[in-house]
């Protein structure tokens, strides 16, 4: 373990950087340089440093590498912007597939094509303003919703909850969400029902109860009958029959950030007896 | 920054849940959250956690001239301030009404009571009294500011010590803690804070209100009582119309709950001075809890600096010496002398700072510099050791007037150094480029 | 050879010192001694990121919003406006505390990546909760551990040193306050972790070119341990995910 962190620490001083294959699913901080695979392959690994960038396609093949959140384009190699463990997804097609840091940051930054809940905080004219939780509040256009017209607008009140995707987001201009996929259709989004409990967890948390095969998600079904949705901007909302019971599904939820899979199933099992 | 919305949903769930007698951390009405005291290196110092309500709480005192009106009584002084750390809405520097609210409820609930024996505080009678200031500062705001406040104000009072004073005539003699032992307060009692949240025009109740609690209660009754059951002051905001019985009822409660918050406090404070008295290990540092996984430790951790000396002179070896020092005052214009290394004084010479520019390579990181070197032109000119304008460096606004001659001082021993080295672009902003440049 | 005797002289004077107030009792050792770190993250709940840091008896907690809503009258339109706010324990904010916010906010800058979030704002909050010496170099290390639990991008990360020059030239890292007040000289260095450079400089005293890289030097070393103590606390947080 000594070595592991002296090693660590070289890498981190020396600005040696480290082939990205070998540091998945390991914590990496901002500052730390990661190699593609096909640079290692052709310098190896520390030799990268004195040679020239070589671009022309017939001495290597150049690969298309996605860099999601955490990582940025510096020179030929990533430069990590934010700590958490590093993961990569292999490519449907060809291709580097993506990199990103899976960093337990608690602000949200809107993102094109992420459904989230939001808050709506006031009516101007023909758009809702909602708080989503992000720097500026997402505008919402009231023809953005199902089946909805210039006559047949729809009852939105200010303080309900919205439940939509983004289709303009980027650092420059103002958010936008709508209610309606490509086809006009809701497709689960609208506003969200009078009753329920909505309450924030981490954005670490959500992408983790978001991933295809999660478990959680699971027992948590198995526990009681629930409505649930899930805000990519870190907020949940959940109905089950009673006050009592959702309740309990909320604290569960919230917990699962800092419990390890062994103690989530001792508390689940220790729920269903109950 | 504004506050996130409460949405009608949470509102609405809130209040049934209420109804239902359920609050959403699975506390019962009357609970509290847990109460956690934990207390600084220093005395008179205690951060209180109420849940997530986090205050800070720090006593000093000071010998200052009494009031004329109170000639032999020492002056209590509190201050609780709602920084931006605790919630995004507080804004720093403005006094709001919530604000102005809680340090009133202070003050009444903590020096109206009489809780501090303002006389023992008294030195000369008529011209030396202690000042005793309480500084409050939240840290976290998740309901409740003002148990939590109450509750660390008297925490740090009791925990406070000041420095012993002798009087011999008209000699005042005031003792460092190595010649005398501080000497603690004379607290008559405690009085603590209690708060009772009314829903429903007054229908429900609950004690020790969370911020979403908060936020959707129709009143407030504060209740501030010592544990003999004397109640200290009581307040209720909110507009709602309570019966007799309630406010009755609460008084019994809050009667308890204090008991209870006192004994806690007891233990705390008794807890502290017997680790303090057996020389074992105190402070904030041992409250952090070791098996949280978001919370590291390390030993003391010895540094090998036996090469730094050698490290010193290959870098002093390699760059240039500094070229010839004018050690005569010189006249430069009317107003500006200087003396020792500076030489090619350039007041007012363009040429130099379009150098500096073109150095840095962008007029934005030669602002960042610039404002950085004249934080350090400060520093040294502190010291004084060079001339009469530095004297000025007091001011925000003259402190432009200092960094000429101390920058171009600088500025040329960086061009010694920058003349040896090829002049590479960097990616980065290069401040501080002389050190930086040495360093290499 | 030389060095070599300063250090033995600096033990002897160590040893001979009274032993600082509260935890730290006993003699500290050599001068060239980090006393001990601790640091907790994401302690508070309602800012995006939070982290106490302590140095010895020294701690600072730091709080970080952003990227958040900025006031119009702040608004830079191609990057994030950073703020720095320092709060003493006593009293009201002075001119010290406005010089500190300076420096700290400077070296925050250096690092940070506000052209990711035009339009924003990006406040650090920082709390004096103890100062037993090192303060600016504790409030550098708090506000960096914030900046990375708030998930800010950084091009790197930073660390803050302090070192001392005592009247006989020598030197003391992490001093006490007690160190301090004694010393002819203290020097407040703040490090990037990725080339070890400097980003900020603060001194107070006289002290002789030599003695400044020496204290740099020093304090690079000391930046290593740092920033080791950084990503052993950060690895052990995420070791749960």
């Amino acid at each position: 373990m000594a070595e592991a962190a002296t090693l660590a620490a070289e890498s981190l001083a020396g600005g040696k950087a480290r082939a990205a294959r070998t540091v998945l699913g390991q914590v990496v901080l901002p500052g730390e340089e990661l190699l593609l695979p096909e640079q290692e392959d052709a310098e190896g690994p520390g030799g990268a440093g004195g040679r020239p960038l070589r671009l022309s396609p017939g001495v290597r093949s150049r690969v298309r590498v996605v860099c999601g959140p955490g990582l940025r384009r510096c020179g030929d190699r990533l430069l990590v912007t934010k700590c958490g463990r590093l993961r990569h997804k292999e490519p449907s097609g060809g291709g580097g597939g993506v990199y990103w840091v899976d960093s337990q940051q608690k602000r949200y930054v809107p993102v094109k094509g992420d459904h989230v809940i939001g808050i709506v905080t006031a009516k101007s004219g023909d758009i809702f303003k909602v708080d989503v939780g992000g720097s500026e509040p997402a505008s919402l256009s009231y023809l953005a919703f199902e089946g909805a017209t210039k006559r047949n607008r729809p009852n939105v009140q200010v303080g309900d909850l919205i439940y939509g995707q983004f289709v303009v987001a980027n650092k420059d201009m103002e958010p936008e969400m709508v209610c309606i996929d490509s086809c006009g259709r809701a497709n689960g989004m609208g506003v969200i029902g009078q009753d329920g409990l909505l309450f924030k967890v981490t954005l670490g948390l959500i992408r983790k109860l978001l991933a295809p095969d999660c478990e959680i998600i699971q027992e948590v079904g198995k526990l009681y009958p629930l409505e649930i949705v899930f805000g990519m901007n870190g907020r949940i909302w959940v109905k089950a029959k009673t006050i009592q019971q959702t309740l309990i599904l909320a604290n569960i939820l919230e917990a699962c950030e800092h419990m390890t899979t062994d103690q989530r199933k001792q508390i689940f099992a220790r729920l269903a007896d109950t | 920054m504004k506050e996130t919305p409460l949405s009608n949903c949470e509102r609405r769930f809130l209040l049934r849940a209420i109804e239902e007698k359920k609050r959403l951390d699975g506390r019962q009405t009357y609970d509290y959250r847990t109460i956690k005291i934990s207390f600084g290196t220093d005395y008179g110092c205690c951060i209180v956690e109420l849940g997530k309500t986090r205050v800070l709480g720090q006593v000093s005192c000071e010998l200052v001239s009494p009031k004329l009106n109170r000639a032999t009584e020492g002056i209590l002084f509190f201050n609780l301030e709602l920084s931006q750390m605790a919630a995004p809405a507080f804004e720093p520097g403005r006094q709001s009404d919530l604000l102005v609210k809680l340090n009133r409820l202070l003050e009444r609930c903590l020096r109206n009571s009489k809780c501090i024996d303002t006389e023992s505080l008294c030195v000369v009678a008529g011209e030396k009294v202690w000042q005793i200031r309480v500084d409050l500062h939240l840290l976290n705001h998740d309901g409740n500011i003002i148990d939590a406040a109450s509750i660390a104000a008297i925490v740090a009072l009791c925990h406070f010590r000041r420095p012993d004073v002798s009087v011999q005539g008209d000699e005042v003699t005031l003792y460092t803690p190595e010649e005398r032992d501080p000497v603690p307060l004379s607290i008559h009692h405690m009085p603590i804070c209690v708060s009772f949240a009314f829903f429903q025009q007054g229908t429900y109740l609950l004690v020790d209100p969370n911020e979403r609690e908060e936020r959707v209660m129709d009143g407030l009754l504060v209740i501030a009582m010592n544990k003999h059951r004397e109640i200290c002051t009581i307040q209720s905001s909110g507009g709602i119309m309570l019966l007799k019985d309630q406010v009755l009822r609460c008084s019994k409660i809050a009667g308890v709950k204090v008991a209870e918050i006192t004994e806690l406090i007891q233990r705390a404070l008794e807890n502290d001075q017997k680790v303090r008295k057996e020389g074992g290990k105190f402070g904030f540092a041992e409250s952090i809890a070791n098996q949280r996984i978001t919370a590291f430790k390390m030993e003391k951790a010895p540094i090998d600096t036996s090469n730094v000396a050698e490290k010193a002179e290959e870098i002093i070896a390699e760059a240039e010496p500094p070229s010839e020092v004018v050690s005569n005052p010189v006249l430069w214009t009317p107003g500006t002398a200087q003396i020792g290394e500076g030489i090619e004084n350039s007041w007012g010479d363009l040429e130099d700072s379009e150098k500096e520019e073109e150095e840095e390579g962008g007029s934005d990181e030669a602002i960042i510099l610039d404002s950085i070197k004249m934080d350090t032109g400060v520093e040294i000119s502190n010291i004084g050791s060079q001339d009469a304008p530095i004297v000025l460096s007091d001011s925000e606004e003259e402190e432009m007037i200092i960094l000429e001659p101390d920058k171009n001082l600088k500025k040329i021993r960086m061009q010694t150094s920058i003349a040896k080295q090829e002049k590479v672009p960097s990616k980065k902003p290069m401040k501080k480029r002389k050190k930086k440049r040495a360093v290499n | 050879m030389e060095w070599a005797m300063q250090v033995d002289k600096q033990i002897r004077t160590e040893t001979g010192a009274e032993p600082e107030t509260g935890a730290e009792t006993g003699p500290r050792g050599p001068g060239c001694s980090l006393r001990h770190f601790a640091c907790e993250q994401n302690l508070l709940s309602r800012p995006d990121g939070s982290a106490s840091f302590l140095q010895g008896d020294t701690s600072v907690l730091a709080g970080v919003y952003g990227p958040a809503e900025v006031k119009v009258s702040k608004e830079i339109f191609n990057k994030a406006t950073l703020e720095v706010l320092l709060r003493p324990k006593i009293g009201l904010p002075g001119v010290a505390e406005k010089s500190r916010e300076w420096l700290i906010r400077n070296t925050c800058e250096a690092v940070v990546l506000g052209a990711l979030h035009p339009r924003t704002s990006i406040t650090v909050v920082l709390q004096v909760i103890s100062d037993a010496g090192s303060l600016l170099a504790c409030c550098l290390n708090a506000a960096c551990m914030a900046l990375v639990d708030a998930g800010v991008p950084m091009r790197a990360l930073f660390c803050g040193v302090t070192c001392a020059l005592d009247a006989d030239g020598n030197l003391v890292l992490d001093p006490t306050a007690k160190q301090e007040k004694e010393a002819r000289a203290v020097l407040t260095f703040a490090l990037d972790s990725v080339e070890q450079k400097l980003l900020m400089s603060t001194t107070k005293g006289l002290y002789s070119n030599a003695e400044l890289q020496q204290c740099l030097a020093a304090a690079q070393a000391t930046s290593q341990h740092i920033f080791r103590f950084y990503r052993e606390s950060l690895q052990r947080r995420y070791s749960k995910t």
